[in-house]
């Protein structure tokens, strides 16, 4: 790519076409690109927010599919001529020869591209809006937090020092400069073993780049500045703060790092009850059962629910551990645990479905008196819905073979 | 492509390995071509560094800064010893006047990134979660052009990634990838997705925006 001297010379192809003719389909894939040398080209394309056709007219000369073919991806647009038409037909190779030379064109689509990108990515975050209110400066000092208690200590100076500059004077600058100090004096944390950089970072990292650092003297901390070993599970970190963070979840890395080791050390975080329900759902998924279950007890084994989306997910496992039984084959279990969540949980959503389950499960055992009981009890049920279609299936199948 | 030994004089700048060059949420003014050595994109999702991409000589990273001065969407980490050059957004024009190769690289990182978010609006414009989360799956079909969409289609994508690409609630795209995975339509694993039938999902959306259109 570096020259194209031993590259033969361009190929164009010149190509006419008769009016009303259509040159590409949006949805095509293709990597040519269209000058426009006499007649007119129409393109035609939807606009993604309201559904609107836009219509636009080529210019001679103008060029036409550069993005998607350079892109590499599908035409957005249906290109049509209008009159009798006369195209160039250029190759992506022989484009970017073209445009190598002639660096003016392409800065000049740079900047209709960048404005095209600039509006898009507005209106994604009109869309978004709300949704995220992330506050770039705590969540850069949240980053450094992370590099932190992962002992990687260079790139978590690294983040402090960005944060100290870009943000001065936030919520976090206090602790961001204790924890750069903590870092300089190598108080903190872990091997890092082969980076010789901690003992004297601050010249190591000055001096391979220019502009990058913050002098950290600047920053006048009155009564901690000369401790040799500020630790963080020490008096000298505002603790509201901190527990914030440890509270994060990754506590596994507290006890042996040399902080949180008075406070923090029983503080073990149980796994996050979704967490645990959408892995344990995904085990089922790879027909693994029997791992799936023991998540799904683990999750009845939990005492305190915060909230009502962990009430939703405890009262689920009950029905998901019915399901794993009947997956089992362990069709007593199956059925005392289906009966159980329509006891506990009379209003669940899922209650027409248990019912349907507990049918499969006498099914299976056997009984089909009783399944064929359950099924017209789901069938009675409202809504007329896909779990009233399966008891419906279930019914006729137990008819059919009844019938043999 | 590499770029010319003596703009290094003035735009060079060399990393060691794990040397952070910039990071998420920093604002950012400048755009880096890699000379030499390899760099890695992360970011720190639910407390794990997640590595996005490797990029290696020849490849332009932060391209986003030429817009405007926004924080960084992740980080870019050093991988070994790199040689790399940087871009200020003042001095672009003329950089770039004198870099036809850089100027044309760019112009394709933008075309695809154009196309990108394009797309990834159309997801985000659908309103019910089942959808969205339908169409990111047609999304990452797409992209793979050498899929047989006849058949069953394993999607490399956690929960996580359809989250951020719909803009969705972790626990809301769950819900959904358990009730597909319910109704069969799906088969879920820690780090891919198996459609079992995505020309239903691409007909099922397709359909809905029409709707939302009309």
């Amino acid at each position: 790519m570096s020259n194209g001297a031993n590259k033969p010379a361009m190929n164009i192809i010149t190509r006419s076409y008769k009016h009303g003719s259509i040159i590409y389909f949006e949805g095509d894939r293709s990597d040519v690109i269209y000058i426009l040398k006499a007649g007119k080209v129409v393109l035609t394309s939807i606009k993604i927010d309201t559904g609107e056709e836009l219509k636009e007219n080529i210019k001679l000369g103008e060029f036409f599919g550069v993005k998607s073919a350079i892109g590499r991806y599908p035409r957005e647009e249906t290109a049509q001529t209008i009159g009798d038409t006369t195209v160039l037909v250029v190759s992506r190779a022989d484009f970017e020869k073209m445009m190598i030379k002639n660096v003016s064109m392409v800065t000049k689509m740079l900047r209709v591209f960048s404005n095209q990108l600039r509006r898009i990515t507005n209106m994604q975050r009109e869309i978004l809006g709300q949704s995220d209110g992330i506050n770039p400066a705590s969540e850069l000092f949240k980053i450094g937090e992370y590099y932190f208690k992962s002992g990687n200590l260079q790139q978590a100076k690294y983040a402090f020092k960005r944060y100290l500059e870009h943000y001065p004077g936030t919520k976090f600058s206090e602790l961001a400069l204790q924890r750069i100090n903590t870092i300089d004096t190598g108080g903190s944390n872990t091997d890092f073993s082969s980076d010789d950089s901690m003992e004297n970072s601050k010249e190591n990292v000055s001096s391979k780049r220019a502009e990058s650092s913050v002098d950290l003297t600047d920053f006048s901390i009155d009564d901690s500045s000369d401790n040799e070993n500020i630790n963080i599970g020490s008096t000298h970190a505002p603790s509201k703060e901190m527990d914030d963070f440890f509270s994060d979840g990754d506590d596994g890395l507290l006890d042996d790092s040399g902080f949180g080791t008075t406070e923090q050390k029983s503080f073990i975080k149980q796994k996050d009850i979704t967490e645990m329900f959408y892995e344990a759902v995904s085990l089922f998924s790879q027909e693994r059962y029997k791992d799936a279950l023991a998540i799904f007890q683990k999750i009845l084994n939990i005492k305190t629910l915060k909230n009502e989306s962990e009430n939703k997910i405890f009262e689920k496992a009950h029905f998901e551990i019915g399901r794993c039984y009947l997956k089992i084959n362990d069709f007593k279990e199956a059925v005392n645990y289906l009966s159980t969540m329509i006891k506990k949980f009379p209003k669940s959503d899922n209650v027409k479905n248990a019912f349907l389950h507990i049918g499969m499960a006498f099914e299976m055992a056997g009984r089909k008196d009783k399944a064929t009981a359950y099924y017209d009890k789901v069938v009675s049920m409202e809504p007329n819905d896909s779990v009233t279609k399966q008891a419906q299936k279930r019914l006729k199948s137990i008819e059919n073979t009844g019938k043999k | 492509m590499i770029l010319d030994d003596k703009l290094f004089e003035k735009f060079g700048v060399e990393y060691a390995p794990n040397e952070i060059i910039f990071c998420e949420f920093e604002p950012g003014n400048e755009f880096y071509f890699i000379q030499s050595g390899k760099v890695k994109i992360v970011k720190i999702i639910n407390n794990t560094e997640k590595t996005l991409d490797i990029l290696e000589a020849g490849e332009i990273f932060g391209e986003m800064a030429i817009l405007e001065e926004e924080p960084r969407s992740a980080s870019v980490i050093a991988m070994g010893n790199v040689k790399l050059f940087r871009f200020h957004r003042d001095n672009f024009e003329t950089i770039l006047n004198g870099n036809p190769q850089l100027a044309y690289k760019l112009l394709m990182i933008f075309a695809k990134r154009i196309y990108d978010q394009k797309r990834r609006l159309m997801i985000l414009l659908l309103e019910e979660p089942q959808l969205k989360v339908m169409d990111v799956f047609n999304m990452l079909a797409e992209q793979d052009p050498h899929l047989d969409l006849q058949e069953a289609v394993t999607l490399k994508a956690t929960a996580q990634d359809i989250s951020s690409w719909g803009g969705m609630q972790l626990k809301d795209v769950q819900k959904v990838l358990h009730n597909l995975n319910q109704l069969g339509k799906i088969e879920l694993f820690n780090d891919k997705v198996i459609v079992k039938n995505i020309r239903d999902f691409q007909r099922v959306v397709a359909s809905k925006r029409k709707n939302l259109y009309s």
